[in-house]
Parts: C-alpha cells; structure tokens; sequence
C-alpha cells in the first residue's frame, strides 16, 4: 500500500503570459473508495500565492496550519508582504526538517512575484511555480509542474498542450483540459476540479465538475 | 543454508506503440529505442511490422516475444495465402492473434500488440490486444512505456473528451490524414521529452485504402511507399528522428 495513492488527488500549476494557474481534482478516497467530492488541496496564501498540497489528507491538514503559521510570523516579523520565491523555500524548509519521518505531500506552489521595477502606481509581476518532492528538494520550472497520483498522464498531456506565452482565459483552458483528461485516466484523482488563474489584478477561481466516476 | 536459484525468463524492454484509424486509413507508429534498465541496447529496433498489403502490426513489451510473435504470425499468413491464394482479412488476423496469444495463457507472450490496417469493407480498423489475447477494435490505442502520457492526450484529442461542440455542431468521428499524423508526431516527441524510454527514431507506417490520395502526406517529408496492390490499397513508411538523450 502507498502511503501517497491512500486517499488520491492530483495538482497541477502553468505559467502564461504576466499570469499563472494552479488546479486540483476535489476527491478525497480510503484507497479505492471515493470519500468526498469536495476536498480542497489548494489554499490561498497571500493575495498573489496558492498553494496545492496532494498526498496524504492529514497531513494537507497539518501542513497547511504549518505554513499559515510561518506566513503569519513571516508577515509579522518583516512588516512586508512575502514574496513567492521566499515561501517556496519557506515550504522546502519545512519538509525538510522531516528528513527522517515526511509529511506525505509533494506541495506545488504558483504566484506572482513583483518585480525590483515594481512601483505602488505601477505594479509589475512575474509568474513563478515551482514544485517539491516530500522532503522538500525545489523544481523551479518554467513551464508547468504537476504532482500526485495522475502526474504521469498530467506529464503527458500538458507537454502535449502547453505553449508559452498563453493568455489569462487560454491558460484556464489548457490547465482545464489537460487536468480533467489526466485524472479522467487515473482511477485515484477526479471527482470533479477546482482551477485558479492569478493574474495581476485578479484571482479566477472555476470548479469545473467533469466526470464524476 | 538453503540456497535458491531462479531463471527469469521476461524482460521489459521499453519503447511505446501508437495507432490511429480514419475513415479510410489507418497510421500505425512505434518509436525505435531498445532499452533494458537504463542501458539502451540499440537506437534501431523497428516495432512495427507490415503483415500483408492492407495489415501492419505493431509489438511492444519484451522484445524476444515479440520477435517469435511476429514471426509466427507472418508464417501462419504465408500458409494462408497457400491455401487460399489470398490475403488474411484484417479482422481474421485479428482472431488469428487473439489464439496464438491464447496458446500461451499459462507462459504468455509479454507483449502488447496494436492491429493496424484496412478491413475488407475499406475502413480504416484499429484492433489493441493484452498479452493473453482479449481484444477490441477501437479508433486510437496508444501502448507501451508511455501509454499513461500519450493516452490521455488521444482521448482529448481524437475522442474530443472534455470538450463540448459548438451549438448546432458536432465532433468528427475521424480525423483527416494529416491532423492524424501530426498528433502522432506530437505525441512521440512529447513522450520522449518526459519518459527515458521512448526516444531515438520514430517510425509511421500509413495503411491507405483503395482510393485515397496520399495528400496528407505531401506535407510529411521523407514518406516512402512500401508496396501497392493491384486494387489500390497502398502502405507507406515515414521515418523520422525523435531525440537520443
């Protein structure tokens, strides 16, 4: 028995043009048996970072307390907000100080991380994902990442979709696509979607329901 | 102490197997690494194999069974064109393999097969079968190493799963020959990006029925005509390099 296939789910994050987008199936199983249909794997950080933890659910519980009791201490201490690049590092810690007994979870973080050029008048953003295995080892990719049981299809189809450079509402339809036909493959993963696209003055947020079997 | 010892007679040898049928055509496709752990043992290992005018059929899993597989195959359609002084049908080579495959249900062939061609009624066929035998005709079946990548895409993309027509519309049940074999390109060269054992050389043998043009395949450079028969059904090959790394 795998300890990561125990209650399933997937995630999966792109980068578009000046925007990203992260997404996540919503099942929650005991092995081969579907439990909820509506658990959530992705949780806002701050405004402009989300997070997926897929893996095991109590610890996607834990860790998330975890973190937004690093954030809060993060925020408090350095009087600014933080920035994407700083958390993705704050998770690697995180796991790694479980070298030895892991939390179950492989985190994929997606945000927009403001610019040395940035001003209060005029924002400006780069998109940044990256992923992490368990204990923690960083995957600063520039195209998508994906983690969880359906990752070798997810790997599939968005090496087959993805294009740079791809518009807040054409990113919504590639991360879609690519996630509902990964997980309708994948016995572990589905039980309908959630898909959130950043861009600069907005957060899109869609549940997406697909097939539901 | 006790001491054991143990032969094991199967190997995985990687690489992955693609088909696609159109209304009168089939494309059949492997890509050419054979690989053992994390050695490639040679960058040339054709995978796909043309069995008669209008058939071509593509093996994948251990490389040794699939060779004497191929072999008995081609022999028992040799001893059929000497009985009938004809070629086997499509959906009899089908049967054919389901029983030689079955003969071996208590020491298998490992290896997943993929029937390619045209059936006796000019239409494009696709027939995918598991190691003991069961089959089923289908319109796409990818096989192999990376079957968990290139299959999801082929539903999306043949199948059109997850994705609604526009109003008053609806999705084609066969792709043209050209939009087929781009999707086959894209698929290979997605696969041999993310998986190790798929890469090197990409061979696409397209079975054309009586009739068709080879039109779509003006745009592909490098296809080469295999044989013709004197109907008009006509196979081609086009070779095409995938990366080494």
């Amino acid at each position: 028995m795998s300890i990561m296939e125990l209650n399933g789910g997937s995630v999966i994050a792109m980068v578009g043009k000046d925007c990203v987008a992260i997404a996540s199936d919503l099942r929650l199983g005991n092995q081969a048996l579907s439990i909820s249909s509506n658990f959530q794997k992705i949780f806002p950080v701050t405004d402009r970072i989300y997070i997926g933890l897929p893996g095991l659910a109590s610890d996607v519980a834990t860790l998330r307390e975890r973190f937004r009791l690093r954030v809060n201490m993060y925020t408090i201490k350095e009087e600014r907000e933080l920035e994407p690049e700083t958390f993705a590092h704050l998770v690697s810690s995180t796991l790694y100080e479980k070298r030895f007994s892991p939390y179950f979870v492989e985190p994929v973080v997606a945000g927009l991380s403001k610019l040395p050029t940035s001003t209060p008048e005029s924002p400006k953003f780069k998109p940044f994902i990256c992923g992490t295995d368990l204990i923690g080892c960083l995957n600063f990719a520039k195209d998508f990442i994906v983690c969880g049981t359906a990752s070798e299809k997810l790997f599939g189809v968005a090496e087959g979709l993805w294009e740079p450079d791809l518009e807040p509402e054409d990113l919504f339809e590639t991360i879609s696509q690519t996630l509902l036909n990964a997980v309708d493959r994948d016995a572990f993963s589905g039980w309908g979607a959630v898909v959130h696209v950043l861009t600069p003055d907005k957060v899109i947020t869609r549940t997406l329901r697909g097939r539901m079997d | 102490m006790p001491q054991q010892r143990q032969f094991n007679p199967y190997s995985e040898n990687g690489g992955t197997i693609l088909a696609i049928a159109g209304a009168d055509f089939a494309v059949v496709a492997g890509d050419t690494r054979q690989s053992e752990g994390y050695s490639i043992q040679t960058r040339y290992a054709p995978k796909v194999f043309r069995l008669t005018d209008k058939a071509v059929l593509a093996v994948n899993g251990f490389a040794a069974d699939g060779n004497i597989l191929v072999k008995t195959v081609k022999q028992r359609l040799e001893w059929y064109r000497h009985a009938h002084a004809k070629d086997m049908p499509l959906r009899a080579i089908a049967r054919l393999i389901q029983t030689i495959l079955y003969a071996k249900r208590f020491f298998p062939y490992y290896v997943y097969n993929i029937l390619g061609g045209i059936e006796e009624d000019g239409t494009g066929a696709v027939y995918s079968f598991d190691p003991v035998g069961s089959y089923e005709r289908e319109a796409c079946r990818a096989a192999g190493a990376a079957q968990a990548l290139v299959q999801p895409f082929l539903d999306n993309q043949i199948y059109f799963k997850n994705q609604k027509p526009k109003p008053g519309q609806s999705h084609p049940t066969h792709l043209p020959l050209d939009h087929v074999l781009s999707l086959v390109i894209d698929s290979f060269t997605s696969a041999t990006e993310r998986h190790i054992e798929v890469g090197d050389g990409l061979e696409i043998y397209v079975v054309l029925a009586r009739g068709h043009s080879a039109q779509g395949l003006s745009n592909i450079p490098g296809a080469q005509e295999i044989s013709q028969t004197d109907e008009g059904e006509r196979v081609f090959v086009v070779r095409r390099d995938l990366k080494k790394d």
